[in-house]
């Protein structure tokens, strides 16, 4: 972390109001969630990753325009990854969606200052948004409980293909990210 | 409309972006299904954001409602955001302003939503609360895009303005007569008889009065020449004089404690008002000030406008020591209204200078009458002032015995009673040339 940063996180935290401040509760909420939705699905939990990911969440809140939020995210998917067996568990899709509110919300507190009144039109967009995403995360969901009842042979053709697809994504994604190029 | 070179990713666009890819591949690798649920809100978000990448920059305008206010008045800055793409999603802005300038809503802060509000501009009130000339802007604006994938903050020219805010103008009212000038032209009545509308007397004809002036009636029942005469009319000539040389106590702007300086130049303010509105020539000089440190005297609102704008102009010097000399543009028979503190021996003294120059001297003494408050920081300033007060009173007492009255400020009414006296012994001349 920047060192210059801290002190300016620290004046911007203490002004803080009204939405602002609820979404920044809405970070630690969906954390402390999808950490409680891997425990359930896992049965158990590595407390000391718990804490490490409630610290990071803590610092997301100071500093939500930071990519210690990619930290929370990929720290929760290793530990979904290390503790959770059961592929088709229902607990996926309540992880899931404390992903989404965790990036929907660090996202949103980033776009205006910590003490702008929010709109209610801007409120309404970001919950229809994030609404939006959860239901595809449900249908993701729907899709692995049908296929998690047939045995498929483990092929080495399909996981190219699949890395394949991800990789022309990826490009694409980047090519959209990094290389607009200017328009009038 | 210009290329589109600033709109840049933001680290929530990466952190759904390589978020979600990471968590594909790793279901992919690892032949875990469920970690693409987890990572379906993340691609989802990216490729929203991808999608609806703004390619425009857009078009952002500022503006000030005022750029004049009298201090404690507000006025509004407006930001329009226009973007002809559709693509922007929100704006927020924060506009940046010095110290005495209140921002309403608090901070400066503001965001609306391009999309959904449509086009209407961000408007934040701004409140001088002491006068001056005060900078407000830049104002940093941001817009983003989709899921705050994209953001842009659009650079253009500087948007800092310099908001001046006139002395608010204290309540004022002298119903005293004028002090005798040798001008003869005006609407005040002169003390002396000549030409003008107000009736005097009739009496005798004598050589070089005008014809028209004859009144027939009593020449016919005399037998003599009568005349109407009237009494001159004439106008005031009145100096502001300042003294900017210390601005002692605490200012807390409009709706705070009164510095010096504040009082001063609202009492001056408020003087300068009234006698322009009567339509007598008023000119204003300023001691120990940078810039602009005199104003010729006229008549007018225009001049009242000019007056309140080299008063908030004033900025008090603390290495400027007073030169001692007369200031210029004190004319004959000018009424020399001063306004200080009086802390300092050199404005008494330069009061008694312009005394002797024959012109008629009013100082109005501007200290803050809270100036004693102690202070819990230093227990001994309170002493000390209780000290300066004391010898303050001796000097400004030397100051009277010369002739030259000294009033404390106190609005409404707090000129009369040695205006009267003034006009009663006009022409006495109170303090001898050396």
């Amino acid at each position: 972390m920047n060192d210059a940063l801290s002190p300016d996180s620290r004046w911007l935290s203490s002004r803080v109001r009204g939405i602002g401040l609820m979404l920044r509760v809405l970070i630690l909420a969906s954390t402390v969630l999808a950490v409680g939705c891997t425990w359930l699905a896992a049965g158990h939990t590595v407390p000391i990753v718990n804490v490490v990911i409630f610290s990071l969440a803590l610092v997301c809140v100071a500093l939500p325009d930071s990519h210690v939020g990619l930290l929370v995210v990929l720290v929760v998917g290793v530990e979904w990854l290390a503790t959770v067996h059961d592929r088709a568990t229902p607990w996926s899709v309540g992880a899931a969606v404390s992903l989404a509110v965790l990036h929907a919300s660090t996202a949103a507190a980033s776009v205006a200052p910590p003490a702008a009144t929010w709109t209610r039109a801007m409120c309404r967009r970001w919950m229809r948004r994030s609404l939006a995403v959860m239901v595809a995360s449900g249908g993701t969901w729907v899709v692995v409980a049908a296929i998690h009842g047939h045995h498929v042979a483990s092929s080495a053709v399909l996981i190219a293909a699949s890395l394949v697809t991800i990789a022309i994504a990826g490009l694409w994604a980047r090519d959209g990210t990094l290389d607009a190029g200017p328009r009038t | 409309m210009k290329p589109g070179g600033c709109w840049q990713p933001t680290t929530a666009h990466a952190r759904a972006l390589l978020g979600g890819v990471l968590l594909a591949v790793a279901a992919v690798l690892a032949r875990r299904p469920d970690l693409l649920v987890l990572a379906t809100p993340l691609v989802g978000a990216a490729v929203w954001a991808v999608r609806l990448r703004p390619l425009c920059l857009p078009h952002v305008t500022h503006s000030i409602g005022h750029g004049v206010v009298r201090e404690g008045e507000a006025t509004t800055w407006h930001i329009e955001v226009r973007d002809a793409e559709g693509r922007v999603d929100d704006v927020a802005a924060v506009l940046e302003a010095t110290t005495w300038i209140d921002r309403q809503p608090v901070n400066g802060q503001v965001v609306v939503s391009l999309r959904d509000d449509g086009d209407q501009p961000l408007s934040m009130v701004i409140r001088p609360t002491r006068w001056g000339a005060r900078r407000v802007g830049p104002a940093l604006v941001v817009a983003s895009s989709a899921w705050a994938g994209f953001r842009c903050a659009p650079t253009g020219e500087t948007n800092a303005h310099t908001l001046l805010a006139l002395p608010q103008s204290s309540r004022f009212d002298a119903s005293a007569p004028p002090v005798r000038t040798p001008g003869l032209v005006g609407v005040n009545r002169s003390p002396r008889q000549g030409s003008g509308t107000e009736f005097a007397s009739i009496r005798p004809f004598q050589p070089g009065d005008r014809l028209r002036r004859i009144h027939w009636a009593q020449s016919l029942r005399t037998g003599t020449l009568h005349v109407t005469s009237t009494w001159a009319d004439h106008d005031r000539h009145v100096v502001l004089l300042i003294d900017a040389l210390n601005d002692v106590g605490e200012s807390g702007g409009i709706d705070g404690r009164a510095s010096s300086l504040d009082v001063s130049l609202r009492a001056a303010g408020a003087i300068a008002e009234h006698y322009i509105s009567t339509g007598d020539r008023v000119a204003l000089a300023v001691i120990g000030s940078r810039g602009v440190q005199r104003l010729p005297p006229a008549t007018g609102y225009r001049q009242l406008r000019r007056m309140l704008e080299v008063m908030a102009s004033i900025e008090p010097p603390t290495d400027l020591a007073d030169d001692g000399r007369m200031p210029r543009g004190l004319g004959q028979g000018a009424l020399v209204v001063m306004l200080s503190p009086l802390v300092s021996p050199t404005a008494l003294q330069r009061a008694v200078t312009i005394a002797e120059h024959g012109l008629t001297v009013l100082v109005i003494d501007c200290l803050p009458a809270d100036i004693t408050r102690s202070d819990p920081d230093d227990p001994y300033v309170e002493i000390a002032w209780r000290i300066r007060l004391l010898e303050r009173e001796r000097e400004i007492r030397r100051v009277g015995e010369a002739g030259i009255a000294v009033v404390p400020w106190r609005g409404p009414g707090s000129l009369d009673v040695v205006l009267r006296d003034l006009h009663r012994h006009a022409g006495v001349r109170m303090v001898r040339r050396r």
